[in-house]
């Protein structure tokens, strides 16, 4: 199904050849999103992308499960390119996505249901997910019944539940308080190691990219942003991520890559100052 | 008449703004003051005419229209007639609301098709609906399809607009997700557009039943051998205002019986959303 073949040479998870997007605006003017993006995940690994708001980052992980087409340049999982949806990855939307009409436990098991797997099977396997991002209580409720953070675990079981190879996180844990934020970060490294899944983890924390990352990717501002640093990230495995922030090796990392990151967020504020100074 | 005509005209399109629930439990100071202010309209009303300030042939008191309407259901007049519209609405809801939503769904998913039916329907449903009851007592004589092809005209425009917008206004996101999941064409539609537009169709529901109601009572008031607006358009030729009263009580009566119903069903099947005191 879902297997990886593990005896070819390393395809890349996640494959972006210099694609760039350009959208059509009201006007009916054209605005280019990203420009030139080149990213290689491999099986396995962890790589973050930063970049200030609206550099295109959620544009560059719908690109990777083609949910978008590049305007130009190509996209390809594995060896394969991407083609309508891409059905060895899930994705964790920026915003809300469970299905409001749905229970917790319907939402999870939604994947599987939906693969043909028999009801009772597919609730049994939620009821374990759900007990593992610590809601197996509210296995009955509607979404709107949840915290912001319950309903980030729920999506978070939805989206691992289907065991893709691959996971596209859009800023998942951005809108939670810092100590849920915390723990659920924890709560994903804790699935994630020697899972052998491919993560491309989308934030504008570079503390959080750091702590969770083997690399991360800087993206430049917009209009027409594209990548302007990328970092490994060698501070060993497993990562303890409430001290993290003292690592010495991760106060050295974050030192460099903000000073580049810096210019990048300094140039979207002064572009939008601009541009609302312009508009009045 | 006239005012019947405007209403259906203009109330045919689509709800404006999306459906919410209605505020929880009424308090109990409110519900006294209800029957309160009712009673105490009905005194009024009752005291007037009797000292004359009201002209009781166009006002007949509310005691001789509660006689009356006792007389029609103790006698079992008025159940035949009362049968004969109900069934007629029923038929024009059913129908309507199935062919709305058909169409709803397939012009919201196939944009040519939207793009090429545009122009008629909105040509149609500009129509003022009432001039059609006339050619429809000739296409289908006197009978109940008449009432129930006028009725059918109403449901199915306001159905066939809320099914439209709703499954066209469905979060982008929520289509994503359930396709990065492995959704196809027809999952999508059971997991993602049906429920989303059942809102929709829901906040239709009630001006769509309402309709069925009226494009039967109207249709029968043109030209019927049964039903209530038959029965109503009787009473009206004798000049007896009392009887007119009645017949409009009892179907003020029975319509609120029935959107009690759809206001049942509706917090079952829409059981997933926040309510307003919530
Ligand atoms: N569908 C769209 N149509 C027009 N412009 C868009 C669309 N989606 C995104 N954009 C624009 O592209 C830029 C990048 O958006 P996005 O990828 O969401 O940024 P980020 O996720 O980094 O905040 C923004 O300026 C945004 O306004
Ligand atoms: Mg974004």
């Amino acid at each position: 199904m879902r297997q990886p073949d593990q005896t070819e040479a390393p395809d890349y998870a996640v494959e972006l050849n210099a694609c760039s997007k350009e959208f059509t605006t009201p006007h009916g003017g054209t605005y280019q999103a990203v420009q030139d993006i080149d990213l290689k995940v491999e099986p396995g690994r962890f790589v973050s992308i930063v970049g200030p708001t609206g550099s295109g980052k959620s544009t560059i992980l719908h690109m990777a499960a083609g949910l978008l087409e590049p305007s130009a340049g190509t996209a390809a999982s594995f060896g394969v390119p991407v083609r309508g949806v891409n059905r060895r990855a899930s994705y964790m939307f920026q915003q809300d996505a469970l299905l409001p009409w749905k229970t917790v436990i319907d939402n999870v098991s939604l994947g599987l249901t939906m693969a043909g797997v028999p009801k009772p099977e597919a609730n049994d396997r939620a009821r374990r997910w759900l007990e593992k991002v610590g809601l197996k209580n509210f296995t009955d409720r509607y979404p709107h019944q949840l915290s912001g953070g319950m309903r980030k675990r729920t999506s978070l079981a939805q989206a691992w539940i289907v065991d893709p190879d691959i996971l596209l996180m859009d800023e998942p844990f951005s809108a939670l308080d810092v100590q849920t934020r915390q723990i659920m970060e924890n709560e994903l490294l804790a699935l994630w190691q020697e899972s052998g899944k491919a993560v491309v983890f989308i934030t504008h924390d570079l503390d959080e990219a750091i702590a969770l990352s083997d690399e991360v990717i800087i993206l430049g501002a917009g209009p027409g942003s594209t990548v302007v640093g990328r970092y490994d990230i060698t501070i060993p495995r497993p990562r303890d991520l409430l001290e993290i922030r003292d690592d010495p090796q991760f106060v050295e990392l974050h030192r460099e890559i903000w000073g580049r990151l810096k210019i990048e967020v300094s140039r979207t504020y002064q572009s939008t100052v601009r541009q609302e100074g312009g508009a009045a | 008449m006239s005012t019947t005509t405007e209403r259906t005209g203009r109330n045919a399109g689509v709800a404006r703004q999306r459906p919410r629930r209605r505020a929880g439990v009424t308090g109990p100071g409110v519900r006294a003051g209800q029957v309160g202010l009712t009673v105490l309209v009905l005194i009024a009303w009752e005291l007037l005419c009797r000292v004359g300030v009201i002209d009781d042939f166009f006002f007949p008191r509310p005691s001789e229209i509660l006689k009356t309407v006792w007389e029609w259901v103790g006698s079992g007049f008025v159940f035949p007639h009362l049968l004969i519209t109900l069934e007629e609405a029923a038929l024009a809801f059913i129908t309507g609301a199935a062919a709305g939503l058909l169409l709803g769904f397939l012009l919201a998913r196939v944009h040519f098709l939207e793009q090429l039916f545009e122009p008629f329907l909105k040509m149609f449903n500009a129509l003022p609906r009432v001039v059609l009851a006339p050619i429809f007592l000739l296409w289908f004589g006197l009978g109940i399809w008449s009432k129930v092809a006028f009725g059918f005209t109403l449901v199915f425009f306001i159905v066939f607009f809320n099914t439209l917008e709703g499954v066209k206004s469905v979060d982008r996101v929520l289509i994503d997700n359930a396709r990065m999941l492995g959704a196809s064409e027809r999952q999508l539609l059971r997991h993602v557009f049906i429920p989303s537009a059942l809102t929709w169709i829901f906040s239709s529901l009630h001006i769509s039943v309402g309709f069925a109601i009226t494009g039967a009572v109207v249709g029968e008031y043109l030209g019927a051998s049964a039903g209530m607006g038959y029965a109503i358009a009787q009473a009206q030729g004798v000049f007896d205002t009392t009887g007119v009263f009645a017949g409009m009580f009892i179907l003020m009566f029975v319509v609120l019986i029935i959107d009690l119903l759809v206001n049942r069903v509706e917090r079952h099947l829409l059981r997933w959303r926040p309510t307003n005191n919530g």
